[in-house]
């Protein structure tokens, strides 16, 4: 349900697409949870989409950081489905700026750590602040490599926000960093296939659940 | 490219409002001071609201100083090169030591 767009080591033409388009296939893999009923171990065809484009900012002290929920929750930024057949492919790209992102879904456990005790993102330490951080450059906010994957009643992810140290202070301030998130909201509708077709299956874009980016 | 110039009748005088989804990049401020009564001493200050974080849960406002500059009287200054690293996070104003209708700043700017 997370997965980052790596900078293509060839074009191939006609261009690939992105973002799912009507007609696309989709499968949610078997790891999904039963407290998912609507998406799990299912296949779906794209019946319609909607590009819906959204740009968030926080503007933050260096040193110190903001959580940003992305869902439907109190204090969210209500950026999940409602609908039980709806999928959110949200590309998420942002502009320049001195800060990290780390991903946390739920919150408080990490998306992305190292099998080595103790390896796990810490914006509070010098050096682990750096591990598995996504920087601006990783994700223009023009060209979009990072895409999540939303379905309703999904638990919240949590972009951790952290303006990095190393700013001169201004007169008659602490230093700031502004970070802008660009969100493009690819809302599509999903028609369910009961019986896929073997080239279905092999057609269909695979939705791990996150639970499988850990092991 | 948005641009304005306006006299320093009153400080701060605002240039531009905050846009929240972009900084704003100021390409070029000139300062007309040929007919003032003093030297004029400008600053450019971002004024913003930070956001609710980790460290401070009730923010309050900032005023950062992110450019200085002592314009002589019968003088006109114009900064063009010296701003292409300056960003503002929030609103755009310039203030002045001495209030002063007949000098005048021109600002112009992008959101980035």
């Amino acid at each position: 349900m997370l997965r980052y767009l790596p900078v293509a080591l060839a074009t191939v033409s006609p261009g690939k697409p992105k973002l799912l388009q009507d007609g696309f296939f989709v499968r949610f893999t078997d790891a999904w949870p039963l407290t998912l009923p609507h998406v799990k171990g299912k296949s779906f065809q794209v019946e319609r989409t909607n590009e819906v484009p959204y740009d968030l900012s926080y503007i933050i002290p260096a040193g110190d950081y903001r959580d940003v929920d992305l869902s439907n929750a109190t204090g969210g930024e209500n950026i999940y489905p409602e609908n039980t057949r709806t999928l959110y492919e949200v590309a998420l790209g942002f502009k320049p700026g001195n800060y990290l992102v780390h991903f946390y879904i739920p919150a408080g456990e990490y998306v992305h750590r190292l099998e080595q005790s103790g390896m796990a993102p810490n914006v509070a330490s010098a050096t682990l602040r750096y591990l598995g951080a996504s920087k601006p450059e990783d994700s223009p906010y023009d060209d979009k490599r990072i895409f999540m994957y939303f379905v309703k009643d999904l638990e919240p992810l949590i972009l951790r926000t952290f303006v990095d140290t190393g700013m001169p202070a201004a007169v008659g301030g602490a230093e700031h960093e502004k970070c802008i998130f660009g969100l493009t909201v690819n809302k599509c509708y999903l028609k369910q296939i009961i019986s896929p077709t073997p080239e279905q299956r092999d057609r269909a874009k695979e939705i791990p659940y996150y639970t499988e980016l850990r092991w | 490219m948005p641009s304005s110039s306006l006299a320093m009748a009153a400080s701060p005088t605002v240039f531009a409002t905050e846009k929240r989804n972009a900084k704003l990049k100021p390409t070029l401020i000139m300062i007309d001071n040929v007919l003032g009564a003093q030297d004029a001493i400008i600053t450019v200050q971002d004024r913003f609201t930070p956001s609710v974080t980790n460290g401070v849960p009730i923010p309050a406002v900032q005023t950062p100083t992110r450019l200085s500059i002592n314009v002589s009287m019968n003088a006109c200054v114009s900064i063009r090169d010296e701003l292409k690293d300056m960003e503002i996070l929030g609103q755009m104003e310039i203030t002045i030591a001495t209030l002063d209708a007949n000098c005048i700043v021109s600002v112009a700017y992008h959101p980035n």
